[in-house]
């Protein structure tokens, strides 16, 4: 079953829905879920686990971070330092440009996500939780959901600067703390010191969503849909060369193929998943979408995102595009990353004209690669690397010809605009 | 793991002189950045590691476990 509901309050995307039954997406569009009383009457009363009870679901469950991690969330719980006031993290900071998967949730499901919140806090002995969104009216929706919640006072909405780092967990610690929004140098565990260096539980929110829902279903029936390693739904940003672009649940291990369906996808000569840290794939509608199914690529769900590129659309020129905003996005913080990706971004555009040979970048790519403080330029040189080698055919064709007679339609979306 | 020396890339500045003392375990990228052969760090005396780590102006440049 495939529901797609327009949705007027979601600027960005246009649909919101799922392919299977609607789990996180349930009631969108059919009732104002920022009213408490709507989402109760939705999703039901919402009880509270101690402690170990809210492990052994975690565990039953495998409920993972829906950040790009993927790091399970009962180890997170069960790593938090004892003592001390701990803090509860949503984080909503979601600075990669092509997923819109949780600001859709904070604003459209903010309830769900909330309480997902306030089950790991009560769990923990928590009295503290920070929504950290970028967008204001984000933070006015969730702050107006918040008044109609008996606990509302355990949370705060923090607003924190909209940059494609502040979405990495530790950078957004530093940020709630007051410090600039840039990757710490040393590795400092938020479970071990995080918000005021209290013993902090950070996850993405989805994360939060999931566990809202999980502690309503309870692990078994949280498990009915997905693969038995990766249980549930997982959300995604679908963009691109698809007619229906937007937010959509799917069930863990769902075929490429069938999402393509669902959002009316042309023809495509890559999919890039995971995003702009992500991975360029081959068209292959046999793919399945989970954790499984990506590692033969070497790829990860990452956030969510998921973009077609089709073929009416030069693949190199987009590619190039969005590596030389990668590198405007480095904090310049740590040299290799700072000098490395603007190397590697000209690499790139020379491909693109025709001028020169992927082992140029990949010379750079290799300078770069575990030279830093954060993920970024990690993930910069997987999506670069996976681009060239999932386009090697349009390489050739480029450096034999100087183009493809194609021109850069903007499948990947960037926040600079096309020039 | 054994220990290893490990840079602060948030605080190096590519001045060299790791470079400079290390000279078989340590190459500068063509930014001036280091790149460590953790392989060779072993064929260093605990004392040239010592003076290289207490050379570095920037206090980016760590001989441990993390």
């Amino acid at each position: 079953m495939i529901g797609l509901s327009e949705h007027p309050a979601a600027t960005r995307p246009s649909t919101i829905g799922s392919i299977g039954r609607p789990r996180l997406v349930r009631g969108i569009g059919a009732a104002d879920l920022t009213a408490y009383a709507a989402h109760l009457a939705v999703h039901g009363p919402l009880p509270q686990p101690g402690r170990a009870e809210l492990l052994a679901m975690l565990d039953a469950a495998a409920l993972s971070g829906r950040g790009g991690a993927g790091f399970p969330l009962a180890n997170k719980i069960a790593a938090l330092r004892p003592g001390g006031r701990p803090v509860v993290v949503v984080n909503g900071a979601e600075g990669e440009p092509a997923s819109a998967k949780d600001g859709t949730l904070l604003r459209c499901t903010p309830h769900l996500v909330l309480d997902g919140a306030a089950v790991a806090a009560g769990a923990v002995g928590a009295r503290r939780v920070l929504v950290a969104v970028t967008d204001p009216a984000t933070a006015a929706v969730l702050r107006m959901s918040l008044n109609s919640r008996p606990d509302r006072s355990w949370f705060e909405v923090r607003e924190v600067a909209d940059t494609f780092i502040v979405g990495e967990a530790r950078t957004l610690i530093e940020a709630l703390n007051g410090a600039a929004a840039l990757p710490p140098g040393r590795r400092v565990l938020p479970t071990d010191r995080g918000v005021g260096g209290q013993p902090t539980v950070l996850s993405n929110a989805e994360t939060f969503a999931q566990l809202g829902l999980l502690a309503r279903i309870g692990a078994r029936e949280f498990s009915a849909v997905g693969t038995p390693t990766e249980p549930g739904t997982v959300l995604l940003t679908v963009s691109g060369a698809v007619a229906k672009p937007g937010v959509l649940e799917i069930n863990y291990g769902t075929p490429l193929g069938a999402l393509a369906a669902a959002v009316d996808a042309g023809p495509s000569q890559a999919v890039v998943v995971g995003g702009y840290h992500g991975t360029w794939l081959p068209a292959d509608p046999a793919i399945e979408l989970s954790r499984a199914g990506l590692a033969p690529f070497g790829a990860t769900m990452g956030a969510g995102a998921v973009i077609f590129v089709g073929e009416h659309t030069c693949g190199l020129a987009e590619l190039a595009r969005v590596t030389r905003w990668l590198a405007e996005q480095s904090t310049r913080r740590c040299g290799p990353c700072a000098f490395g990706l603007p190397a590697l971004a000209a690499d790139v555009e020379a491909i693109a004209a025709g001028r020169a040979d992927p082992a140029v970048a990949e010379r750079h790519a290799r300078l770069v690669t575990g030279r830093g403080a954060c993920a970024h330029p990690d993930g910069a040189v997987r999506f670069v690397r996976s681009g060239l080698a999932v386009l090697a055919d349009e390489v050739g064709t480029h450096r034999a010809y100087g183009g493809c007679r194609r021109s850069d339609a903007g499948h990947l979306s960037s926040p600079g605009g096309l020039e | 793991m054994s220990a290893q020396l490990r840079i602060d890339w948030t605080r190096c500045d590519g001045h060299g002189l790791c470079a400079a003392l290390l000279p078989r375990t340590i190459k500068q990228d063509e930014w001036g950045y280091p790149i460590i052969d953790q392989t060779r760090a072993g064929i260093e005396s605990a004392a040239a590691l010592k003076r290289a780590v207490g050379a570095c102006p920037a206090l980016a440049l760590r001989f441990g476990d993390h």
